[in-house]
């Protein structure tokens, strides 16, 4: 119980220090937020009267010294208010909300065929140590952790769109622009899974009570399907944990390199254009989106797992 | 194992002298100028005269290639050398400073490490200016955490083994226990994460260049040179092919020094 206590303050204290840290960024960027803000609000005019400056500046609170301008902005945080953005004027969480399918679309579309790619790949590989598609899953899954996600979807496009025009290269819209951006983050995330689940299902194959089974008489085929997946399911759902971080990045790095629209593109756009109140709420979301994965991970791991509970965990 | 892992450094510090040798000597050896333009030879495919062909400047891109090297790996060992100094000292004092202490500094370490390294780099970069000392500014401070992590989980279950304990009952200093008995222990560990994170870094120097958060393109940093063949896909796929097959192949190499030392230090694992 007091193990539950320390980890929930410890939430809290790391969601505080993530918005503290997002907070220093914005507040020490440069430019003058007070002209940011009456451009985004008055597009069309050609000067910005002083008297309008200084009434935003009030109203933004911007003279404030630091702490109390931050306090005030997290209380606005914690209540879910996190402005409107400098360029369109439109709520922060709008816009958000209008980018956000497409990328789900992506990155749930890729994490399917990943990961069932990596699986397949990983237990023939697991099945049969030492044959050639253990071999030819170690290959791949080495190349895959050194291919520049950016670099194999040109190359994805080069093949595909340029020479046999099979899918159309840049953009949003329809399934088939879906095509190549899914094909790419899948091939990279079941690069870096095959690795590690294969890594678990060995482990899991060389544990003492395997023989015994083996010597019961159990098929081989049973084995695996009772014993080493169940066991393995543990670490690999760790890692599947740890490794979203990796999986929105390459989400960012593939909508900009296809051109399609969703977080990512938000996110680069948003940086360019200086557009404070989005690019805050946009590394917060994915802050606090790895750090929420990451402690469900482990509380679900101690539910299942009765001896990592009450600190014997790592 | 001692034994083997010393030859394995041997064998990798003769590797990179070897490959920093030939980067120097090919730069040394090539006629051609990184940043020197030839408009009568601009996309040229692979030649005799140039290895990896020209770009749409008529630049030599193997010598370009050569160049974008001490960028890239300079850059990325820069960066990953700060991260395991800061991020190991930072560790070890977390292990070292009661519970109240370890709580506070490893909550903000974790505060840190929720940022993706590419978000904190492209908000930075961006927000900044983009520029090859914003980049490194930004993948440095996002470059320590992990260190941080493993040197303070290493340093707290070495300093319960019997021989830490022995050491303190014979009188030794804090200091004296840390520098002797603890870092030597963790360093091997270290090194693993390290030689991962430098090719990782590589990775995300070239990706933000790519991008245009980074290196800027006049500039022969490897994702630069991709940046600035993108648009010549079609009529000089070389432009793109050379330059990427480059990160691959350091990227590889680096990860497969690093593998072969994480075996050797736990031999019983595969």
């Amino acid at each position: 119980m007091t193990h539950a206590l320390i980890r929930l303050t410890g939430l809290f204290v790391v969601i505080f220090g993530i918005a503290l840290i997002t907070f220093a960024l914005a507040h020490f960027a440069p430019g003058d937020k007070a002209q940011a803000i009456a451009h985004a609000r008055y597009p069309d005019a050609m000067g910005i009267p002083p008297q309008i400056l200084i009434d935003i500046r009030a109203e933004f609170r911007l003279d404030d010294p630091f702490h109390l301008h931050f306090l005030n902005w997290f209380g606005q945080v914690l209540r879910g208010d996190f402005g409107v953005s400098y360029s369109s004027g439109e709520r922060v969480w709008a816009i958000f909300l209008g980018s956000l399918g497409e990328t789900v679309t992506l990155t749930i579309t890729s994490l399917v065929f990943g990961l069932t790619g990596a699986f397949i790949l990983a237990s023939l590989a697991a099945r049969y140590p030492g044959s050639i598609i253990d071999r030819a899953a170690v290959v791949i899954a080495s190349v895959g952790a050194a291919m520049p996600g950016f670099w194999l979807a040109l190359l994805l496009i080069l093949a595909f769109a340029v020479h046999l025009q099979w899918l159309p290269a840049y953009g949003t819209g329809t399934a088939a622009h879906l095509v190549l951006p899914a094909l790419t983050l899948a091939l990279w995330v079941m690069a870096s899974q095959t690795r590690l689940l294969r890594s678990f299902f060995l482990d899991a194959r060389a544990q003492p009570f395997m023989e015994t089974l083996r010597l019961r008489g159990h098929s081989e085929s049973e084995l695996f399907y009772r014993h080493t997946l169940r066991h393995a399911m543990a670490p690999a759902l760790t890692m599947i944990g740890l490794d979203f971080a990796s999986l929105m990045e390459g989400a960012i790095i593939i909508e900009l390199t296809f051109a399609r629209s969703g977080i990512g593109s938000l996110f680069a756009a948003s940086v360019l254009s200086r557009d404070l109140p989005l690019v805050m709420f946009l590394v917060m979301f994915f802050a606090v989106i790895y750090v929420l994965i990451n402690t469900s991970v482990e509380l679900v791991q101690r539910l299942s797992d009765p001896r990592m509970s009450e600190g014997n965990g790592p | 194992m001692r034994a083997a892992l010393r030859r394995f450094l041997r064998r990798l510090s003769l590797a990179v002298t070897c490959i920093a040798g030939a980067v120097i000597a090919g730069l040394w050896l090539t006629p051609y100028d990184p940043a020197a333009a030839d408009f009568l030879d601009r996309l040229s495919p692979p030649t005799a005269q140039h290895w990896a062909g020209t770009d749409h400047l008529g630049r030599d891109i193997a010598t370009r290639l050569l160049h974008g090297g001490l960028w890239s790996l300079g850059l990325s060992l820069t960066i990953t050398a700060f991260g395991l100094v800061t991020g190991t000292l930072i560790g070890i004092i977390a292990a070292q400073s009661g519970r109240i202490g370890d709580f506070a500094i490893m909550r903000v370490t974790d505060s840190f490490f929720a940022f993706p390294e590419l978000v904190a780099a492209v908000a930075v970069a961006g927000i900044f200016g983009p520029s090859t000392v914003n980049l490194v500014i930004a993948l440095m401070i996002v470059s320590w955490m992990k260190f941080t992590r493993l040197a303070r989980t290493l340093a707290l279950t070495t300093s319960k083994q019997d021989f830490v304990t022995q050491a303190r009952l014979n009188g030794l200093s804090q200091a004296r226990i840390l520098l002797v008995h603890i870092l030597p222990n963790i360093l091997p560990s270290i090194l693993v994460l390290g030689t991962n994170s430098w090719s990782r870094t590589i990775l995300a120097i070239s990706g933000l260049s790519f991008l245009g958060f980074g290196v800027q393109p006049p500039q022969s940093e490897w994702g630069a040179m991709l940046l600035d063949g993108k648009p010549y896909m079609q009529s000089a796929p070389h432009l793109m092919i050379f330059p990427g097959l480059t990160v691959l192949i350091s990227v590889l190499a680096i990860n497969l020094a690093g593998d072969r030392l994480r075996d050797l230090l736990a031999p019983q694992s595969m």
